[in-house]
């Protein structure tokens, strides 16, 4: 075999190569069209409110302005809302003013008569109107304004209650019972 | 025209898209309730402004007072079914006082004057004796009274005109004072 034989042969030799190497590599990258995902996160408007306790107990002396409640209990508000909410308002309130808490044999104490002091302020009767419940029997606890950082926040009323006998002096002995809604509303 | 129709139907479109936005802003809680129970229990209290009275008798005397007066307080607080207060002073027996030797002063001897009510002798009946006490209220229980109270203020007497023997000693005995709620 001729010099000139062989230095074709490795020539070719590596030119095989080189080309099945190029080829190769052009193989390994292959891309597909691109394809989307819609994405969609939904905060959803959200307002609560729990309460630490749910029963009040009183044991009552006759016409005895100072009659307190066995315990305060905490209402924790809690929301996440839209940035055109403006304020949330937390309510107490009974459904009928004249009878907030009742024998059942008519003896009635009335909302005027039930007192919440909120987070450590005066004790105050139940006897406005508010948006939820009877006329006059309700009151406004708090008032909380809402701005960029507080639209997913909470807040927390710790109501102590009484009940002033003053007015109703010959209230009869009895058990009375009533019930008290929390309720806030965001707006 | 057309312009002026324009503007209005805009107007109203707005107004309805502002009320619309305006609702849905408004976002309310669940209600959360308490249980309220408030217990007035009832009672009959009765309370006295002294519980000693001295007397210096005079034999045969009609007039024989007290050394001091007394009031009695009787407070209440009632179920709705009852119907009267009775307040009572009475003796346990008919010997209202005796020197332990048989010696006695019977209580028609002995005499109170309620308030502005004539001296009587404790010859009635009460819920606890026959013929030993006196009645001194009797009140009837109505809606405004259903949580109240009475006083009683008792001068006291003993008449020993028809006891003139009695001998010379010292007597003791125990006036009660007691009230009755009825229904």
């Amino acid at each position: 075999m001729s010099l000139r034989l062989q230095i074709g042969r490795v020539g070719a030799v590596l030119v095989l190569a080189f080309a099945a190497l190029a080829s190769r590599s052009e193989a390994q990258v292959l891309n597909s069209g691109a394809s989307t995902i819609t994405l969609q996160a939904v905060l959803n408007d959200s307002l609560t409110v729990s309460l630490s306790s749910s029963a009040v107990n009183f044991t009552l002396t006759p016409g005895s302005a100072s009659n307190p409640g066995s315990l305060g209990i905490t209402a924790t508000t809690a929301w996440a809302l839209k940035p055109s909410v403006g304020s949330v308002k937390v309510y107490a309130f009974f459904a009928n003013s004249a009878t907030a808490l009742t024998d059942g044999a008519g003896h009635n104490i009335p909302s005027a008569d039930f007192q919440i002091s909120n987070n450590a302020g005066p004790f105050t009767a139940l006897t406005s109107t508010v948006l939820f419940g009877g006329a006059n029997a309700g009151m406004l606890l708090s008032t909380t304004r809402i701005l960029g950082n507080n639209r997913s926040g909470s807040h927390q009323d710790l109501m102590n209650f009484n009940i002033n006998l003053t007015t109703i002096p010959s209230l009869p002995a009895a058990t009375y019972t009533g019930t008290l809604t929390i309720r806030a509303q965001a707006i | 025209m057309n312009t002026g129709k324009f503007s209005r139907i805009t107007a109203v479109a707005l107004g309805l898209a502002l009320a619309t936005t305006m609702a849905a802003a408004q976002v309310n809680s669940g209600a959360q309730t308490i249980t309220l129970n408030a217990k007035l229990a009832e009672s009959l209290t009765l309370g006295l402004s002294a519980n000693a009275v001295s007397f210096t008798l005079a034999a045969g005397s009609a007039t024989n007072a007290g050394s001091t007066s007394i009031t009695a307080t009787t407070k209440w607080t009632l179920l709705p079914g009852r119907t009267a207060v009775g307040v009572y002073a009475y003796f346990s027996s008919t010997t209202a006082l005796t020197d332990g030797a048989g010696n006695n002063i019977p209580s028609s001897a002995f005499f109170i004057a309620d308030n502005t009510n004539p001296s009587t002798a404790l010859t009635g009946t009460t819920p606890w004796g026959t013929g030993t006490g006196l009645q001194m209220e009797n009140i009837a229980i109505t809606g405004t009274n259903r949580s109240s109270s009475q006083t009683d203020a008792m001068t006291f007497n003993i008449d020993l005109s028809s006891l003139p023997q009695l001998p010379a000693a010292t007597y003791t005995g125990t006036l009660n004072i007691q009230a009755q709620a009825i229904t």
